[in-house]
């Protein structure tokens, strides 16, 4: 989405030394009211989740200004610009039925600055696997309806079910407490999640033997511990950070690299290998 | 460059490309490479695996992280577009229902176009096509289970050594590459499978009751730090990664064979690969078929 990239790059702040979690956005990126029946809890929403933990910027190589990405007509193989782009909907192999922006803008959910929560479900009854992405939610203007129905969500153990539109798609959502906040977490539609018994490959299992079910049961148990998410660690982030590093001090990295192998290095082996085949 | 190519066409009949695409990213190493790995291998790996259906593991964009997906694929069947001079053969497959056309490379251009393929592994059975039913090799897979390592599969493999040569057969020993050590009995084809397996079960009991780290069951492999001496790879069209094959990990590991002075604590399997193989004086598996053995069961 595009405004939260706006609201992401604002964030330039590095994260504390020493702390785990996300530096928090300035901009919220949208405004509106929980509404449960006739109680309205004014909210606004705030993107929460970063998608990689270290972003690089493509460069020109030979005078380090930034590259951008252009749009190329495959036909003319020229630079073609934004009004004269349209949404083409496939309908057979290479053709195309075309709509304008108007058009499709047309039958566009209209965001109505509510999310409706219709009822309250257990939270672990939703599978994780229909979640897309979580938001947070802050108090606008007054901050009594917030906390009551936070506390109400925590004693109860209850997630709000619901829907929530953002931009121009309607989701599916569940809202929800995390760490003493209220958050939204939009789900997927299930038409976007595969049933793993479609796999023909999964098949039908076979009951395991007791005995070794036994076994796989108490090797579960004696691994059993509490999730806690700072035991993994990104080692690929911290390899690049450390070069970073290295870099702003003005070292020079050296990368290894192996000699090429060229057409003669493989003539020799080869000549060598025939040779001695020959011999036998 | 050119033409050296050119030069290179008259040596092999092999059209060689992508010389330069990266296979081991950690050590820079490109199919070019690989390419002159398996040349300079040849004379050792050619009369072992001398007619044997063979199947290959293949990395078309090298080794990568496991995470991005499936970067390898097994190919038993000789895939589309082998040249007729690679010569197949064909074994009905039950399991399937259909034949399968299995890859047989006798020769030096048959091993560089397999490289060229990608294959970095190649495996074979323990049969060849005269009887693909009767083995010619007993085969013992010594796999060690975390935190048990090579070291320890090192101590598994030579009491293996002592009952084998006091029932009067010669063992062979490689490393498999990753964490374990196989080791091969050549024997004169008149088993089957099911006799030879039962064979080889039996010296892993004799094995796990000498040794308090070895397990001989299946059921039992997965305990930590237990070496199962495996027996059921003894079955038809099972196969072993064959001997000086490369193995996909980050330092571009061989399975090599070794001299059983060799087989010893502190055996790492990081310390044979693509480069320092080629490298080593020994020759540790010559004349494997001279020593047949004449198996007793």
């Amino acid at each position: 989405m595009e405004q939260e990239n706006q609201s992401q790059e604002e964030t330039a702040q590095q994260p504390e030394s020493g702390k785990t979690s996300a530096p928090a956005p300035l901009r919220s990126i949208w405004s509106g009211s929980i509404t449960i029946g006739l109680v309205n809890v004014p909210v606004k929403l705030y993107s929460m989740i970063y998608d990689k933990g270290i972003t690089f910027h493509f460069l020109h190589k030979t005078d380090g200004q930034l590259v951008k990405y252009v749009k190329v007509c495959t036909k003319e193989d020229k630079i073609i610009p934004w009004n004269e782009v349209v949404r083409g909907y496939e309908v057979a192999k290479n053709e195309y039925i075309v709509f304008d922006k108007a058009e499709l803008d047309a039958v566009k959910p209209e965001s109505d600055k509510r999310i409706r929560i219709s009822k309250f479900v257990d939270y672990f009854s939703v599978d994780p696997v229909y979640f897309d992405r979580t938001y947070a939610l802050l108090p606008d203007k007054s901050k009594d309806a917030y906390g009551l129905l936070l506390k109400a969500l925590e004693r109860t153990n209850k997630a709000g079910a619901g829907r929530i539109t953002l931009r121009t798609k309607e989701y599916p959502a569940l809202l929800h407490t995390y760490k003493g906040a209220l958050v939204i977490t939009t789900l997927r539609y299930a038409y976007d999640v595969v049933d793993p018994h479609d796999f023909e490959k999964l098949g039908k299992l076979e009951e395991p033997q007791k005995a070794e079910l036994d076994l796989a049961v108490k090797i579960v148990k004696d691994l059993s511990g509490d999730f806690n998410i700072a035991e993994f660690q990104d080692t690929y982030m911290q390899r690049v950070q450390k070069l970073v590093e290295e870099k702003i001090k003005g070292e020079k990295i050296t990368i290894q690299k192996a000699p090429e192998v060229e057409a003669k290095d493989l003539m020799v082996a080869l000549r060598e290998t025939l040779k001695q085949l020959e011999q036998k | 460059m050119i033409e050296n190519i050119d030069e290179l066409s008259k040596l092999t009949k092999v059209k060689l490309k992508n010389l330069d695409k990266c296979f081991y990213p950690d050590i820079e190493v490109t199919k070019g490479h690989i390419i002159e790995y398996y040349i300079k291998m040849a004379p050792k790996i050619l009369p072992i695996i001398q007619n044997r259906p063979l199947v290959l593991t293949r990395y078309p964009d090298g080794i990568k992280d496991a995470k991005l997906g499936k970067t390898s694929f097994f190919e038993k069947n000789a895939p589309e577009g082998t040249p007729d001079w690679v010569k197949l053969h064909t074994i009905y497959s039950p399991t399937s229902k259909r034949d399968v056309h299995y890859i047989v490379c006798n020769d030096i251009d048959t091993l560089i176009w397999l490289a060229n393929l990608a294959a970095l592994e190649i495996h074979m059975p323990f049969a060849t096509i005269d009887d693909v039913d009767r083995p010619d090799f007993l085969f013992f897979d010594i796999d060690p289970e975390p935190p048990a390592t090579l070291s320890d599969a090192a101590e598994v493999a030579l009491l293996l050594r002592d009952n084998l040569h006091d029932r009067g057969l010669t063992p062979f020993v490689k490393t498999s590459g990753k964490k374990g050590l196989h080791v091969l009995i050549p024997i004169v084809p008149q088993y089957t499978f099911e006799e030879v397996r039962s064979f080889v079960h039996k010296v892993g009991v004799e094995l796990a009751k000498q040794s308090d780290i070895v397990v001989s069951e299946f059921k039992d492999t997965k305990k930590p730090g237990k070496v199962f001496a495996d027996y059921l790879q003894n079955s038809p069209m099972r196969t072993m990664v064959i001997p000086y094959s490369l193995r996909p990990t980050p330092e571009a590991t061989v399975s090599t064979p070794l001299e059983w002075s060799e087989v010893k604590k502190g055996l790492n399997p990081t310390d044979y690969t693509l480069s320092s193989v080629p490298q080593r004086r020994v020759t540790p598996w010559k004349g494997i078929f001279e020593a047949k053995c004449h198996l007793e069961i």
